[in-house]
């Protein structure tokens, strides 16, 4: 028999609240092009990025911390494949433990050739060390820098 | 059948409207289970299991209760979820601490208001195959829903405006700084007047209970016990009900009485606060909780028995027509209804409320029903 | 106090594929249904509550799906409800559905649903609107890159190859051409893993799991029911949940409560459970196990935290063939979620495969003399974790 399909697309925007801290953050990314976290009281542990409590011990963090820009690879990725809405392939990311921090906050891997797989990734191994590169027109989100090797 | 264990809300916190600007998600609900926690007079250390319930489309996230994990205290501890409802989470975390694996549960719930659309929001929520064509929203759902109990009783749009009102100056008394008497800023749908219905606010609600072995362990002698649970649903179709009637609501109460073991719950509730989007289904769960059926809403209604300082006052907080956080508002009435038990409902506080009802509807026209009896008198806790 | 005992009294699954366009969303879960209450001679109005097992609706494409499935479960009048922990959802709905029985609610619950992966664009799309819209989400993050990292951080730490990646492939393949509700059936050789193009560095197109469609369905019932009906059943001796921080970049650095290599909030639950079920020696007292692993890289960490290897120990367990159907404790005999993943009943076939193995009812796929067996489920970003011990 004759299957019928329907093409349905979601369509809602939505305006997120990001709140005391991560605006402050977004702002010295933006303004300043530094990179701050927030410290627990309870442990010293330096979060980044700052979070306003520390999941861990359910306190509120107590103090800004400025950290990197230098920083050790946690972990990366290299995408070769096209997902639909996310960056055209091939692009390298993952995280980055800055100087002074003591979690690992997200961005872009850059200025690392991805043409061969095995090569790019020896390049991105735990532990590499990296700096935080900033783009010279900023919006204050977490684009507005990536990662080289250095 | 009864339940295993005893079980009380010894704790809870409702934040609505919450300040929409100056916080994430994840610092509001850090907050309100702080809060909670803390009128329940323990630590996230206390809390052996925790249940949320969120809307992802409202939220806007895949998988919202991701959001709850660290901020409500789940690292390293044990979260579910249940996304059909918030009252679903008050029901799940009961049968928990019931099972005998858990002795305490955080209930959380929360409805933001950052979608560009609740209302388009809510018509995702209608099937691609029959109804998705059609401009199905909560508030059209329960237009169709006051239609169907308007052609039963016409005396009814009468009915409705006064209980809109009188929920409105009890939402005025009850939260003076917060309830709105802004309607909602879309056009009426008929027979529900644009100014039954407040506009959606950001809102977050939650709930510590606990078995009767914890609270006799560490001495707490102001909870409300949970007397009896009854939950239930319609079809999904609203095709496939008549919608001036409330059978879910009937065998969710059914269980909920027998449990508590009420034979006459207009008498023997003091307060009850119910779930009612418009005027018109406070009229159907009136019949559907057993409190007055459509022959006797005109006299009732109009003799002020479910009024302040009636026989049965209802809504004291003024409900869901004063505050609407419109996803956690279920879960927000047994909060209410939990607080009235404990004495500790502030302005809309009912002198010597004993035994207290919380109805949840959700879904389009109230087709998830959940009722609750809570006592400040454990009889029949366990039924 | 002692939970009441809940024995697993009927199971029903689709035969997995990648698309059903003969059926729309509530037929799969109608399907499931009446396999379960067929199979076992029961009628819709035995059942007397419904948990709904559901992960995100985008993936379905309707929000609150589960109102349309009131029907196709006979939910009508019913106490019903959803539950959602992204992929730990279908064993999350089982434990739900233990709940009700264990609170002394009930007697007789069904949990059930069903999904259509693959009549969504593009889940990865939908996945990255798991993470939070201010620091996690701007990055291309999906499930397959977020495993991936997982898999680098292992690799690093316990010295895991690709061709170790593509053992678990190997394994997991040929224990789904036994299993005729599996999705991807075919067996595959090493060499082919590795010829296969990288999605996510070390994460291949075979190393990953497909996107199915079926829909899953099991009945629960109280001791006394299954007595007084002189019921054949399994039974449900240990429930655990445990979840970690929703932050991946929180699960590395330094002072972190889990290592994103491995999968500390699961082994919590496994503790959980294993204490419940009085399991003290995993290696020994575990006959079979059904975790749930949608990329191959993520069986290692998933075997070490359900005990059944010490931490990095998995891969030679593997590769000496430990973990196959006639080795010593069997992983995923099913073909497992590497196989087949209907998100939102994923974690449900897990226990209902194992609930399968050790009433010797597993068919071709069956792992000799299975008494006692385990399962997993995991969800969020890494984040929610079930787990439970099924007994003969």
């Amino acid at each position: 028999m004759e299957l019928l399909k329907r093409r349905e697309a979601w369509n809602i925007t939505y305006t997120h609240a990001l709140g005391e801290t991560a605006s402050w953050f977004f702002v010295q990314i933006r303004d300043n092009a530094r990179i701050y976290g927030r410290r627990c009281g309870k442990t010293g542990r330096v979060l980044v990025p700052p979070r306003a409590f520390s999941d861990q011990t359910l306190e509120p963090t107590t103090d800004w911390v400025e950290v990197g820009p230098g920083g050790r690879i946690e972990t990366f990725t290299i995408v070769y494949e096209e997902f639909q809405n996310l960056p055209p392939p091939p692009y390298a990311f993952g995280y980055v433990m800055l100087d002074g921090a003591d979690t690992a906050i997200g961005g872009f891997f850059k200025g690392v050739d991805l043409a061969e797989p095995a090569k790019a990734a020896e390049q991105l191994k735990v532990g590499t060390r990296v700096i935080t590169k900033f783009a010279e027109q900023r919006k204050g989100d977490m684009l507005d820098f990536w990662f080289e090797r250095g | 059948m009864a339940l295993n264990r005893r079980i009380a809300v010894i704790g809870s916190a409702i934040m609505a409207p919450a300040a929409a600007q100056n916080q994430s998600l994840e610092e509001l609900l850090y907050d309100i289970a702080q809060a909670a926690m803390k009128d329940a007079g323990l630590t996230a250390d206390g809390i052996d299991g925790i249940v949320v319930a969120s809307n992802d489309q409202f939220d806007g996230r895949a998988i919202s209760v991701m959001a709850a994990s660290g901020s409500v205290g789940g690292v390293d501890r044990d979260i579910l979820s249940t996304p059909s409802a918030s009252e679903h989470a008050f029901v799940m975390g009961v049968l928990r601490v019931a099972s005998g694996q858990y002795e305490t549960q955080l209930i959380v719930s929360w409805s933001p208001v950052e979608a560009s659309s609740l209302s388009e929001a809510q018509r995702l929520g209608a099937d691609p195959y029959f109804h998705r064509a059609l401009p199905l929203d909560e508030l059209s759902g329960a237009a169709l829903q006051a239609s169907a109990v308007l052609a039963a009783r016409p005396e009814a749009i009468d009915l409705a405006a006064r209980l809109s009102a009188r929920n409105k100056a009890n939402g005025r008394r009850a939260y003076p700084e917060a309830a709105t008497s802004e309607a909602i800023g879309t056009k009426p749908r008929w027979p529900i007047a644009a100014d039954m219905v407040a506009p959606p606010v950001l809102g977050a609600v939650a709930i510590v209970i606990a078995s009767e072995d914890h609270v006799a362990k560490n001495g707490l002698k102001n909870v409300a016990w949970v007397r009896g649970m009854g939950w239930a649903t319609e079809a999904g179709f609203l095709g496939d009900r008549d919608l001036a009637i409330a059978p879910a609501l009937e065998e969710a109460a059914r269980r909920a009485y027998a449990e508590a073991g009420l034979s006459d719950p207009r008498n023997e509730l003091d307060v009850v606060e119910l779930t009612d989007v418009s005027p018109y289904q406070e009229l159907l769960a009136y019949e559907g909780l057993g409190l007055s059926g459509k022959q006797t809403w005109k006299d009732d209604v109009l003799s002020g028995v479910f009024d302040p300082g009636g026989s049965l006052p209802v809504n004291p907080s003024g409900g869901v027509a004063a505050i609407n956080p419109v996803f956690c508002t279920g879960l927000i009435r047994i909060a209410e209804a939990a607080r009235q038990v404990q004495g500790k409902a502030g302005r809309h506080q009912l002198d010597n409320a004993q035994t207290a009802l919380g109805h949840a509807a959700s879904g389009f026209a109230m087709m998830y029903q959940t009722v609750l009896v809570l006592g400040e008198n454990k009889d029949g806790a366990a039924a | 106090m002692s939970a009441p005992r809940v024995g697993i009294i009927a199971i029903g699954q689709s035969a997995f594929q990648r698309r059903r366009d003969d059926a729309s969303y509530p037929d799969l879960v109608r399907e499931a249904v009446n396999e379960a209450l067929i199979g076992a001679q029961l009628e819709l109005d035995d059942i007397e509550a419904i948990v709904y097992s559901l992960s995100p609706d985008a993936m379905v494409g309707i929000g609150n799906a589960e109102r349309l499935g009131v029907d196709a479960v006979g939910g009508r009048g019913k106490r019903f409800l959803r539950i959602n922990t992204g992929g730990a959802t279908g064993i999350s709905s089982v434990a739900a559905a233990y709940y009700h029985i264990a609170a002394g609610a009930c007697d007789v619950v069904m949990t059930a649903g069903a999904d259509k992966v693959g009549e969504c664009g593009d889940s990865q799309t939908v996945l990255n609107k798991i993470w939070d819209p201010t620091y996690e989400r701007p990055l291309p993050l999906g499930t397959i890159t977020m495993l991936a990292m997982s898999g680098i951080r292992y690799a690093d730490k316990y010295g895991m190859s690709e061709e170790d990646m593509a053992r678990v492939v190997v394994k997991n393949r040929l224990h789904a051409s036994l299993n005729p509700k599996a999705h991807l059936r075919q067996e595959v050789s090493v060499d082919e893993v590795m010829a296969s193009r990288y999605i996510s560095w070390p994460i291949k197109l075979m190393d990953c799991c497909p996107q199915s469609s079926g829909g899953g369905a099991m009945v629960l019932a109280s001791e006394k029911y299954i007595k007084q009906n002189r019921l054949d059943a399994v039974w449900i001796t240990g429930v655990g949940h445990c979840s970690e921080t929703y932050y991946l970049g929180d699960r590395m650095g330094r002072g972190f409560t889990a290592d994103h290599a491995d999968a500390y909030a699961l082994k919590h639950s496994f503790d959980r459970a294993y204490k419940m079920a009085g399991i003290t020696d995993p290696v020994k007292q575990v006959d079979v196990a059904e975790l749930y692993a949608p990329f191959s890289n993520t069986e290692y960490h998933s075997i070490e935290a359900a005990g059944l290897a010490d931490l990095g120990g998995a891969v030679a367990g593997v590769n000496e063939g430990r973990f196959s159907i006639g080795g010593a404790i069997p992983v995923n005999p099913s073909g497992g979620v590497l196989c087949t993943n209907a998100i939102a009943v994923t974690a449900m076939i897990r226990v209902a495969e194992i609930a399968l193995q050790v009433s010797g009812r597993a068919g071709t796929h069956q792992v000799k003399g299975a008494k006692l067996g385990i399962a997993s489920g995991n969800g969020g970003d890494h984040q929610f974790f079930g787990t439970m011990v099924v007994e003969a």
